[in-house]
């Protein structure tokens, strides 16, 4: 029961991570490969200022603007060039921050992490707090979500799927897309941040070697399988990919086996992405087009 | 101390003269096929790793060219099974079956060599030294071999038809097919060259230091950031982009920290694309 519980927590938790990667790479077409450097930015920035006595509820709000900040910054510079150069621009970005949590031991500890992350509300840290925090999460989640659901369905959400299918459509009907890439970044990094910094408070412990490109490739799949571009894909694909994730922990593998278990279950995301571009790249959940 | 920067300085063009062989490989690629393959990285990694398998049987040398032989034709497969059957799907469907696609291959790889350090056994050998700068035998073969293969290409670009209806169809493909090009031909030309360029000099970079799975990733930033510098599709540019990676990370050792020597090439990336968006040349188009 209280692994289902578990269970629940990081898919809620992954839906907002997939919700947000969803409003950039579903709704206008941009190829973030490094979206969990600002899923590790809202986790770290959120568990410093906790561990430095600031109220893990507070925290966890500033840490989402840290990520919103960081999102904005990189975009810029980063959205000057469409297509391909995004995408490497944005995973060497995601690296850099992983090289700098790595680094940076006076900040981040380094490779030792960050234990003991308090959790906000006064919810208890071990298993007694599990449903309360699964509360806390699915209200912030619906929060993630309802936003996206607005915004894609908005004046401005309709302009960054014009900028999807035609970007020179886009700007002979008078939008700036440098202006449209550079918000919806700001909005995903910010949604990310909060996603991260919920992440960090529920599992109490973070260190460089969570937030990796595996995170990056989970959440594209998540966001790939459910399909790109709808509201509800993404969420559907966090909880198919997460469950199917923590139910591989309950078959009765050898422990001699144990080495080979994650590099096999990177094999089948590697290869479920490439299946799913080859015989389905819509997802499970198509998007409704006129 | 002035030897200690011309030593960073002939470091950094030994390691930059094999950034350059990936560089030019990544760039052939987005030349006639306007995408960047994720999965280079893995070509490299994987000539890498083949070598040290059949190495275990055969002398290095000649252990060399089935390793070769065989990211080749790993190389011509992402092509005909992946990239393909996509080709006019749109870009991001091709993108993200190529970055699947690099994550398969280096968890292939995990799997069957695992995460920990490897070397090809040979023992550590003194360097040859000369006016105080020292070099090893290995780095000096790195900085030949890059020349072999980059002289072979430019040849091959220059004075062949082959070459010359590469060159074509990077240009313009469509006019390149109407002008009788096989395109499938130039197709299986580009993608034998970029693995044969990536194996080549993944073994290299092998040989100077160490194998692990993630060398892929580390090298393909690297080789983004060449290819970027030089402006994409353009092969000269790619070149002398790989030797100003390799340069200003080993300067940049002098002044931060060497764990972020692998941050250099982020830093350029970002600061070429705020300034000079169309490489430091300013040409963008095809290979040159």
């Amino acid at each position: 029961m209280d692994y289902l519980l578990h269970t629940l927590v990081v898919s809620v938790i992954y839906s907002a991570f997939a919700v947000s990667l969803n409003l950039e790479l579903g709704l206008t077409g941009l190829y973030n490969f490094g979206h969990v450097a600002f899923f590790g930015i809202g986790a770290y920035a959120s568990a410093l200022l906790s561990l430095a006595g600031i109220p893990a509820a507070g925290s966890l709000f500033l840490g989402m603007a840290a990520a919103g900040a960081a999102g904005a910054l990189i975009a810029v510079p980063a959205l000057r060039l469409t297509g391909d150069y995004f995408g490497i621009a944005t995973l060497a970005f995601g690296e850099m921050i992983r090289l700098f949590s790595l680094n940076e031991r006076w900040l981040t500890k380094g490779p030792m992490g960050l234990p003991g992350i308090p959790r906000p509300f006064g919810i208890h840290g071990g298993v007694s707090g599990l449903p309360f925090y699964l509360l806390l999460s699915v209200v912030l989640g619906v929060g993630v979500f309802l936003l996206a659901y607005r915004l894609t369905h908005s004046p401005f959400g309709r302009a960054l799927k014009v900028v999807r299918e035609d970007e020179y459509v886009a700007q002979a009907l008078g939008k700036n897309v440098l202006s449209l890439k550079v918000r919806i970044v700001t909005v995903g990094s910010l949604l990310a941040g909060l996603a991260g910094a919920l992440y960090g408070h529920y599992i109490t412990y973070i260190s460089p070697s969570d937030f990796t490109l595996n995170e990056t490739i989970l959440v594209l799949l998540c966001v790939v399988l459910g399909g790109r571009g709808t509201p509800w894909g993404p969420v559907l694909g966090a909880f198919l990919v997460i469950f199917f994730q923590e139910f591989l922990r309950f078959l009765p593998i050898p422990v001699d086996f144990g080495r080979v278990v994650a590099p096999l279950q990177g094999m089948v995301y590697g290869a479920a992405l490439i299946l799913l571009m080859l015989k389905r790249p819509e997802g499970i959940l198509p998007e409704y087009r006129i | 101390m002035s030897t200690y920067y011309a030593q960073l300085l002939l470091n950094g063009v030994i390691a930059g003269s094999v950034y350059a062989i990936f560089a030019v490989g990544l760039t052939m690629v987005y030349g006639v096929f306007r995408f960047i393959n994720f999965a280079h990285g893995e070509l490299i990694a994987w000539g890498a790793y083949l070598t040290l398998l059949f190495s275990q049987v055969l002398p290095f040398s000649v252990a060399v060219a089935p390793a070769l032989a065989l990211t080749m034709i790993l190389g011509i497969s992402q092509d005909r099974c992946v990239y393909s059957p996509l080709r006019r799907r749109g870009r991001i469907t091709l993108l993200i079956a190529s970055i699947g696609l690099s994550y398969l291959l280096r968890n292939a790889l995990r799997l069957v060599w695992g995460s920990d350090l490897q070397t090809y056994g040979f023992e550590a050998v003194r360097g040859i030294s000369f006016g105080g700068l020292s070099i090893t035998r290995t780095q000096l073969a790195m900085v030949v071999a890059a020349l072999l293969f980059l002289g072979f290409l430019y040849g091959l670009l220059k004075f062949t038809m082959l070459g010359k209806s590469l060159r074509a169809a990077a240009d313009n493909m469509e006019l390149a097919e109407l002008m009788g090009i096989d395109m499938k031909r130039v197709g299986t030309t580009v993608w034998t060259l970029s693995a044969l360029f990536a194996g080549v000099g993944g073994i290299l970079i092998g040989l100077d230091t160490n194998l692990e799975p993630m060398m892929g990733l580390t090298n393909l930033i690297k080789s983004f950031a060449a290819v970027l510098l030089g402006g994409a599709g353009n092969v000269w540019g790619a070149l002398l982009g790989g030797l100003l990676i390799g340069i200003a990370e080993n300067l940049g050792v002098a002044f931060f920290s060497p764990g972020y020597k692998d941050a250099v090439s982020f830093a350029l990336i970002v600061l070429l694309l705020l300034f000079r968006p169309a490489g430091i040349f300013g040409i963008i188009g095809g290979v040159r």
